[in-house]
């Protein structure tokens, strides 16, 4: 709870941050006056520098990054790091002892230490660098081409680095630049600027001189830094630069956000917990029994470091790194940047995505989507590559609108497109009438030329007074010497100017009956959440303006009544075609999808439905109302499954209300919400537990992002502060390239887990030799050493193999995790390997090593025992069962040609146990054992790298491949038996809910992390074998 | 574990963990019923049970499968050890010092030569045949009783001088101190290729310097009808044949490094990790 306190204080801290920010806005808008009378003057480029020098250069400072050398630190001490560093450090005391003593061969112990030191090392210097690769990817990605700013120096005008903009510099914009710095304006021509990036509100806001409110996030005569000018010219005064800037600090606000570790993080980390209590608890324990059997305890130390060697998979840690830089390689042609390598998985245990809207779900660029005309709907083709329309187009009516659409319109493509696809064009002109010429473009062929041929001769743009727009044309018909006039607008303004309406061509009075028609139209185009134009037109009378008629536009010496409508338009930001898909696909997911945005709650709501966000069944309190007639009070909120929440609402809720509706509503859509609303809505659902992700791309999505559990950036769209604070980049923008990465992620967790199954299986294998020589002193049947080349050796490849299976089943259309109970590593996993195939594979070991002494001369009965004879270097005549005997070296070399045997013989089992590991459920048979060629490579490089490194007879290669089968057939006879009676699997479960959850080891009340895996040990060591590995 | 963010007391816990071991309201124990782990004992208890079984089943079939007379593969001993009496070992090998004017160091030593060497009484050796011819002695049938091969007959008297009847000190009081060469054995091994291998001792190192021995037998020889050896169920009473060593001229109170090596052929001695395949080294201090 105190965590949340924090960042309640941060939040305040941000808001203190404004309140100190207007005062220092005060003091520098006095000077702006000044500045005014020699804004033509501009600093001299002395004094620039002088500024230069204090204020440092005018850009955001990257966030503090960790320092390389603690980063590399980190990757030596975490994970098994530890164990291995003490079993090192052991092994050099036991050396410098031996050394001491004088005793025969004390630089094994040497040597070993240095080999487990250098093991460490490589997998440290491993994991840093891949980490590394991935940081690369961003550092390069986050490079963007330098910004040019024009700037007024020396009374010149000049071309200058944005970086080198001091505070006093007169800088001039036009539309389409980003703002080079937080800049009050001096002049203004028809300014408007797109502040999505700082407020998240797409709506380009129009800015003046004027001072128009005191908070300077209001105030028209300011613009901020980072946000782009859409359209007009400006002149301003540069008053803040760099992290001074708005969008500065809010940017360094969002390093202040803590980051949570990712689901995988936690996971690991439990892992590492389990096996190091494993590894310890037995090392302890037979420490205890090694000494008490009196054996000495020097030896008893050695004995600790092999169990303790035995017990770590020394090259799981890189396996886990290489399988998700794979994943996350997978998930980059994907489009999915993924810029911490753990978040690959993260995204498969998202349960709830809060999505952005504009630009992530839809396609960011307004589109003709409805049309009414001769009192009919149609609808036009909104798909990312149109290129025609299907309406019917045969009416006389759309002949007369297709030509007010063209005509009525200042938008023009830019020159030298003509071989780009009409919808990949770049148009000069606002949003809604790109839209108009694209739509006319697609249908009527060269607009351009249509417009050539109906010159136009007057035109009033459109402004905010009257909402209309308005032109004049001579016609196409060379026979036709009247004039036309084309107008569009608001629709009410534009009926207000009719007394007709066009029907199938033909001008009808336009009575109540045909004005209430109109009327539902609006209703039902505007309630669709789009942007409702209307068209009108009139043809002048030729007699009363002839060829050479003035028109003058300041006095409006023509008909702007008494028009002929034709009919209406609307328009959208149309959703992506791959996102409804993309959403019924998270839904049978199990994720749930919020969709978060800055728009009017009724175009976020159709959004919504059109992409299923709010499916077509569910409802909203208010539409329950609506259909029932009732007021909204009355209506039974648990009816509702939708809701529709106003980001004014969420302002004056409580936490608690805001839980409730998160509870509550399985589709939620947040409308008119600020980015800080964002990061509530955020915590808001981590509070219910849920693994989220959010997408954004503005500065101020960064503390939102940053505290998702996954924060998702926009490649295109989104701004550097934004990338910085992501997990990922999603290069595409596109909404459905999160859910591929969901898809990948749930693979690479389900694969992670059948590569941890796998490394610990053969832990058994490696540990049975040490506690059975111990127990019954027999000669050693593995070393250390040895165990090393099969856990960095052969088995490395294989295990990596494994995260290229394919899915089982529909990973798609199951729940995401339960990050409490569902783990990486869970005790059915561990006690099945541990107790099961790992038991098997002990006792196929243990079989080559009896066949080897045996077949060498020493029969079972005889090594049982033998051990303290066998290491006497004092004995050199040792008779073996047949009567030879054998000097201490020839001992040796038998016992290390038993190490190979032993070591084979894993690594045939270990074939094995890679073939079942394929699946968890499903036969082999069923998944196919050559639909994964890279399991093969790991086959094959297994015993490639084994045959390199041992130097044993053939046959003992032979000994353990029966249990080898065993291993295969009875996971095949598990599998069979977890298809035929899934149930069980539920019922253990629905009996085990909420017990094992809050369960403490009682005698550890001090070491919290101790006592959890303690507790797990036991369970480990006393669980169930026949459940499957939870799906 | 989600828990641990959760702070709780230690009764809290406490209370948590008896809840865990015995839950009274649903009737479960450590998570599960009490059926439950009856039935998962069970089934560990029959797993457990068929994994003894087949490794049981494995190591009789290998017993089964194994020729009692001598091992399926002689590949890792190809030559034979050499070892020494008495056989004193220090931190670096075999230290053989001693005082002649203190009785209680060289005793020891006596010992555990006179122990040695009771398994030559005549006694010891009453089961064994006399053997006279110089060649291997090739056994293909069991000539012996109950089904054995015969063995040669070595008693301690064929070392003369080093036999300890003459002499129980062994020489070891006058600092001209005797010393037993044994040659391991190894199952149908012919030393010599037909001529019989002898001991050579010299100074480690420097081996023209001239070290005054004696061997016993004549020529410090291991007889060739001693072998082939045809293991031990075949030769219950085999014994090795010796060589005893006596040097008489040692430098008093200088530690000198003596290396006996055997000399014949399929016997090599040059192997760098094994001090005593085909030799034996020791060092020999006799001090005043």
């Amino acid at each position: 709870k105190t965590e949340t306190g924090d960042e309640e204080e941060k939040y305040k801290d941000l808001k203190g941050n404004k309140k100190k920010k207007s005062e220092d806005l005060k003091k520098e808008l006095d000077l702006v006056s000044v500045a005014k009378l020699l804004f033509h003057l501009g600093l001299s480029s002395s004094r620039a520098a002088e500024i230069l020098a204090r204020d440092g250069p005018n850009s955001l400072t990257p966030p503090k990054a960790t320092p390389e050398i603690v980063k590399f630190l980190k990757q030596m001490v975490g994970g098994f790091s530890i164990l291995l560093w003490i079993g090192a450090v052991f092994s050099w005391i036991s050396f410098g002892i031996q050394f001491a003593q004088g005793a025969e061969s004390p630089f094994d112990n040497l040597y070993l230490g240095v080999v487990l030191a250098l093991v460490v090392i490589l997998t440290g210097i491993f994991a840093y660098y891949q980490e590394a690769k991935s940081t690369n990817i961003m550092a390069s990605f986050s490079k963007m081409i330098p910004q040019q700013a024009l700037v007024i120096r020396d009374a010149e005008k000049k071309e200058l680095p944005a970086e080198q903009l001091v505070v006093g510099d007169i800088v001039e914009i036009k539309g389409g630049d980003r703002i080079p710095a937080d800049i009050r304006l001096i002049s203004a021509q028809g300014c408007k600027v797109d502040n999505s990036s700082l407020t998240g509100e797409s709506e380009p806001q129009s800015r003046s001189c004027d001072f128009t409110h005191e908070n300077p996030l209001e105030t028209k005569n300011i613009a901020f830094y980072s946000t782009t000018c859409v359209e007009g010219t400006a002149t301003g005064i540069v008053i803040n630069t760099g992290d001074r800037t708005v969008i500065g600090r809010i940017a360094s606000l969002a390093s202040g956000v803590g980051n949570e570790k990712t689901p995988i993080a936690i996971e690991i980390e439990h892992f590492v917990y389990l096996v190091a209590g494993v590894a310890i608890s037995i090392g302890v324990l037979f420490f205890i029994i090694s000494v008490s059997m009196r054996y000495k305890i020097l030896d008893s130390i050695i004995f600790l470091i092999g169990i303790i060697v035995a017990n770590v998979p020394e090259g799981l840690l890189a396996t886990v790194t290489v399988s998700l830089s794979l994943t996350a390689k997978r998930m980059a042609k994907k489009n999915c940047l993924v810029k911490n390598l753990e978040a690959v998985e993260t995204l498969g245990s998202t349960s709830i995505i809060c999505s952005d809207k504009t630009g992530t779900l839809t396609q960011n660029r307004m589109t003709v989507a409805h049309l009414w005309f001769d009192n009919q709907i149609y609808s036009a083709d909104t798909s990312e590559d149109q290129t025609t329309q299907p309406f019917d187009q045969s009416s006389p009516s759309w002949t007369a609108l297709s030509k007010i659409v063209t005509l009525c319109n200042r938008a023009e493509f830019r020159p030298g497109q003509e071989n780009l696809p009409i919808m990949k064009r770049v148009v000069v002109g606002d949003a809604s009438e790109t839209a108009l010429l694209k739509f006319a473009e697609v249908i009527l062929g060269d607009v351009m030329s249509i417009r050539a041929q109906n010159k136009k001769v007057a035109e009033i743009p459109f402004n905010s007074t009257n909402k209309f727009q308005l032109s004049i044309h001579e016609t196409d018909d060379p026979n036709d010497k009247r004039f036309l006039l084309v107008m569009k607008g608001a629709p009410e303004r534009i009926l207000e100017r009719c007394s007709t309406i066009m029907i199938n061509g033909k001008e009808e009075p336009l009575d109540s009956e045909k004005a209430e028609a109109f009327q539902t139209a609006y209703m039902e185009l505007g309630g669709m959440g789009e942007r409702v134009l209307g068209f009108c037109h009139l043809y002048l009378p030729e007699n009363e303006f002839p060829d050479t008629y003035p028109f003058d536009t300041d006095s409006m010496n023509f008909p702007t009544s008494n028009l002929c409508f034709v009919g209406l338009l609307s328009m959208i930001d149309p959703p992506r075609s791959t996102v409804p898909d993309a959403v019924s696909k998270c839904r049978s997911a199990g994720i749930k999808v919020i969709m978060v945005t800055g728009d009017h709650p009724i175009t976020a709501k159709a959004i919504a439905k059109s992409v299923g966000i709010i499916s077509a069944t569910s409802e909203t309190v208010e539409d329950i109302a609506k259909r029932l007639n009732i007021p909204v009070e009355q209506v039974n909120r648990r009816e509702a499954t939708a809701a529709v929440v106003n980001g004014m609402e969420l302002k004056d809720m409580s936490l608690q209300q805001l839980d409730d509706i998160l509870c509550n509503h399985s589709e939620i859509v947040f409308a008119r919400t600020s980015p800080q609303q964002k990061l509530i809505i955020v915590e808001g659902c981590q509070r219910q537990g849920a693994v989220v992700a959010v997408t954004g791309d503005g500065v101020n999505d960064s503390p939102a992002l940053k505290k998702a559990d996954i924060g998702i950036a926009m490649g295109i769209a989104g701004s550097d502060a934004a990338k910085n604070a992501a997990d990922m980049v999603l290069l595409d923008d596109n909404f459905a390239s999160i859910v591929t990465g969901v898809e990948e992620g749930r693979l690479i967790f389900d694969n992670l887990k059948k590569t941890i199954a796998y490394t610990l299986t053969k832990n058994i294998a490696e540990l049975c030799p040490f506690l059975i020589y111990i127990i019954a002193s027999i000669p050693m049947p593995i070393g250390t050493i040895t165990i090393l080349f099969i856990d960095l050796g052969t088995d490395i490849i294989p295990s990596v193999a494994l995260a290229y299976e394919k899915a089982e089943s529909d990973i798609m259309n199951r729940r995401p995790r339960n990050k409490k109970k569902d783990r990486l590593v869970n005790e059915q996993l561990a006690v099945y390997s541990y107790l099961q195939i790992g038991i098997i594979q002990s006792v196929g070991a243990f079989v080559t090593y009896f066949t080897v002494y045996a077949e060498q001369g020493f029969l079972p009965s005889t090594l049982l025992g033998v051990r303290v004879d066998w290491e006497n270097n004092a004995i050199n005549d040792f008779e073996d069962s047949y009567g030879q005997e054998w000097t201490k070296y020839q001992r040796m070399y038998l016992q290390w040609t038993g190490y190979t045997a032993f070591f084979v013989s894993i690594t045939i089992q270990q074939v094995a146990d890679l073939i079942i590991r394929k699946t968890r459920r499903n036969s082999i048979f069923q998944q196919g054992l050559f639909r994964n060629k890279v399991i093969w490579v790991g086959i094959f490089s297994q015993i490639g790298i084994a045959l390199i490194l041992s130097y044993v007879l053939m046959a003992y290669w032979f000994v353990a491949v029966p249990f080898a089968i065993l291993i295969w057939v009875y996971d095949e006879v598990r599998k069979l038996f977890i298809r035929r009676y899934p149930g069980s699997k539920k019922k253990l479960e629905e009996l085990r809910e909420g017990k094992t959850e809050n369960v403490f080891w009682p005698r550890a009340c001090l070491f919290p992390n101790l006592q959890s895996y303690m507790l797990e040990v036991t369970l480990l060591l006393v669980s169930p074998p026949f459940k499957p590995l939870s799906p | 574990m989600a828990t641990l963010n959760e702070k709780k007391t230690c009764s809290e816990r406490m209370e948590n963990f008896r809840r865990f071991v015995w839950n009274p309201e649903t009737k479960l124990f450590m998570g599960r019923t009490l059926i439950n782990w009856v039935w998962i004992s069970l089934y560990y208890l029959a797993f457990y049970v068929v994994m003894t079984g087949l490794f049981a089943l494995s190591i009789y079939s290998l017993m089964r499968t194994v020729n009692p007379y001598e091992p399926d593969y002689q590949d890792q001993l190809k030559s034979p050890g050499v070892t020494l009496r008495p056989d004193v070992y220090g931190d670096r090998g075999l230290q053989i010092y001693y005082n002649t004017s203190e009785n209680k160091t060289w005793e020891r030593l006596v010992t555990t030569l006179q122990t040695f060497l009771t398994a030559y009484t005549p006694a010891a050796q009453h089961l064994n045949v006399n053997c006279t011819g110089d060649k291997y002695f090739i056994q293909d049938t069991f000539d012996g009783p109950n089904n054995t091969k015969l063995s040669c007959k070595f008693t301690s008297d064929m070392l003369q001088n080093c036999s300890g009847i003459a002499d129980p000190t062994f020489g070891f009081p006058e600092g001209k101190p005797c010393f037993i060469i044994k040659m391991n054995r190894i199952i149908k091994f012919y030393p010599g290729n037909g001529t019989a291998p002898r001991v050579d001792c010299t100074y480690v190192g420097d081996e023209s310097r001239p070290l005054e021995v004696d061997y016993y037998p004549v020529n410090g020889t291991f007889n060739l009808h001693y072998f082939p050896y045809y293991g031990k169920k075949a030769q219950p009473t085999y014994s090795n044949p010796l060589v005893a060593v006596k040097f008489l001229n040692i430098t008093r109170n200088v530690e000198l490094k003596i290396v006996c090596k055997i000399i014949g052929a399929g016997i090599t001695f040059d192997n760098v990790h094994d001090p005593y395949e085909g030799k034996v080294e020791f060092k020999l201090k006799i001090e005043n």
